[in-house]
């Protein structure tokens, strides 16, 4: 494989990647924002009105209450904040706008999630994953599915800075010498 | 010839009179064993619904009705219960805006919570459910494998201490039978009926786990939510649930 050959494929690793990791993320915030008493993916469950947003966002922060990790202070406004993060970061993957800092800020949202997963894992709690919408059980299934998560965002950010350093480099080798460091 | 066969030939080549007269004798012996099971499966329903009633508290037509399937030797439902039940009986509950009803899933893993919810539904029997339910979480570590106290597992004092002396007699009367069996032996004991119908309907649902909260307002039911959740954050949802009528 040329070296050329090898960059096309990782280029179209990171595409796939990033592709992935959208889904991913615009599918876990429709999870939080639709009504939580609809079906999942039905056509009531995507009527969101603002009073079911707001059902809906309070009904998350139990959730996240139920992981017993935050103080109920800090409870509401990290359950307000975390599906409309989850959204931006889905929509700006998807257009591939900035994607290296997008994709490094995705896999540090991945990495709290796959630890906040390990650590409820490891006290025995039986409770909700809350990850793609309500009565989702967090079990071991939960665990390889986050690390997996986990393990794309990191190969996608990498990818991402290097296809970046590649094409900063090409650039600087094609352009002609600076006239100052000529003369 | 196999015996199928030879079965259905004889069907076939009977005579049409015969094979109806013989669907309606069936049809006739099906209806009297319906007759039969129907009053006995509506009986035991009416009880375990008149039960049930016992072992909730407020208004059955409050706006919002919360349902929490608990074991009594969990120590996340010993939390539960003291941090966000308590208050939310004091306030929600008392001024007609919650309706919560306890329902009995006793997990086969801890030693004594069938024993507890044994005591707490023989009590509810006598309409003392919510005096016993409280001693029981309010003395957990006293009688939970859990406990810091010995010896573990005697339920009996505690439930007689939150109760006097006449209605202690009519709980004992009810737990006859029911204090020597073990975790999961449920013969000729007249209270596992409820517990095992509490089990079952929680089994439908599925609870996965305790405690299990299912709430519902407005006809609208919200899926179940596991673990313990906090008083404030609770209000919160039902502060959002009481603001859409």
């Amino acid at each position: 494989m040329t070296l050329s050959s090898r960059w096309s494929a990782g280029r179209l690793l990171l595409q796939l990647g990033r592709l992935a990791l959208a889904v991913v993320f615009l599918a876990a915030a429709y999870g939080k924002l639709r009504p939580q008493n609809a079906v999942p993916w039905s056509l009531a469950s995507l009527k969101i009105t603002p009073t079911s947003l707001g059902l809906s966002m309070t009904f998350f922060a139990m959730q996240v209450d139920s992981y017993q990790l935050l103080p109920p202070r800090a409870v509401s406004p990290f359950a307000h904040a975390l599906p409309w993060t989850e959204l931006g970061l889905g929509v700006l993957l998807l257009a591939g706008f900035a994607l290296r800092y997008v994709s490094l800020a995705s896999t540090l949202l991945l990495a709290l999630f796959y630890a906040v997963v390990i650590r409820s894992y490891a006290l025995h709690l039986t409770i909700n994953c809350g990850c793609f919408g309500p009565n989702e059980k967090l079990d071991a299934w939960t665990l390889v599915r986050d690390g997996f998560l986990f393990a794309l965002g990191i190969a996608v950010t990498i990818a991402a800075f290097t296809i970046q350093r590649r094409r900063c480099h090409a650039l600087s080798a094609s352009s002609p010498p600076h006239p100052e460091r000529a003369v | 010839m196999t015996r199928s066969y030879r079965w259905n030939s004889r069907i076939s080549n009977g005579h049409p009179m015969r094979i109806l007269t013989s669907v309606a004798a069936a049809l006739v012996v099906c209806s009297c064993l319906a007759l039969c099971v129907a009053p006995t499966v509506a009986q035991t329903t009416a009880e375990w619904e008149r039960l049930s009633a016992e072992k909730s508290l407020g208004n059955p037509k409050a706006p919002i009705k919360m349902i929490v399937y608990d074991d009594y030797e969990c120590p996340v439902c010993g939390k539960l219960y003291e941090q966000t039940l308590r208050p939310l009986i004091d306030d929600y509950v008392a001024s007609g805006k919650v309706y919560l009803v306890h329902r009995d899933f006793p997990l086969t893993i801890h030693l004594y919570s069938r024993q507890a919810a044994r005591w707490v539904d023989a009590a509810a029997r006598i309409g003392k459910f919510e005096a016993v339910e409280r001693t029981l979480f309010d003395n957990q570590m006293a009688w939970s494998e859990y406990g810091t106290e010995n010896p573990k597992g005697i339920i009996r004092p505690i439930v007689q201490a939150a109760l006097t002396p006449a209605e202690f007699k009519r709980v004992e009367r009810l737990m006859q039978g029911c204090e020597s069996n073990s975790q999961n032996e449920i013969k000729g004991c007249a209270v596992d009926t409820g517990i095992q119908r509490d089990l079952a309907e929680g089994e439908l649902l599925p609870v996965r786990g305790t405690p299990t909260i299912l709430i519902s307002a407005h006809g609208q039911q919200y899926p179940p939510m596991q673990g313990a959740i906090s008083w404030p954050i609770l209000r919160q949802f039902f502060d959002r649930l009481l603001s859409q009528e």
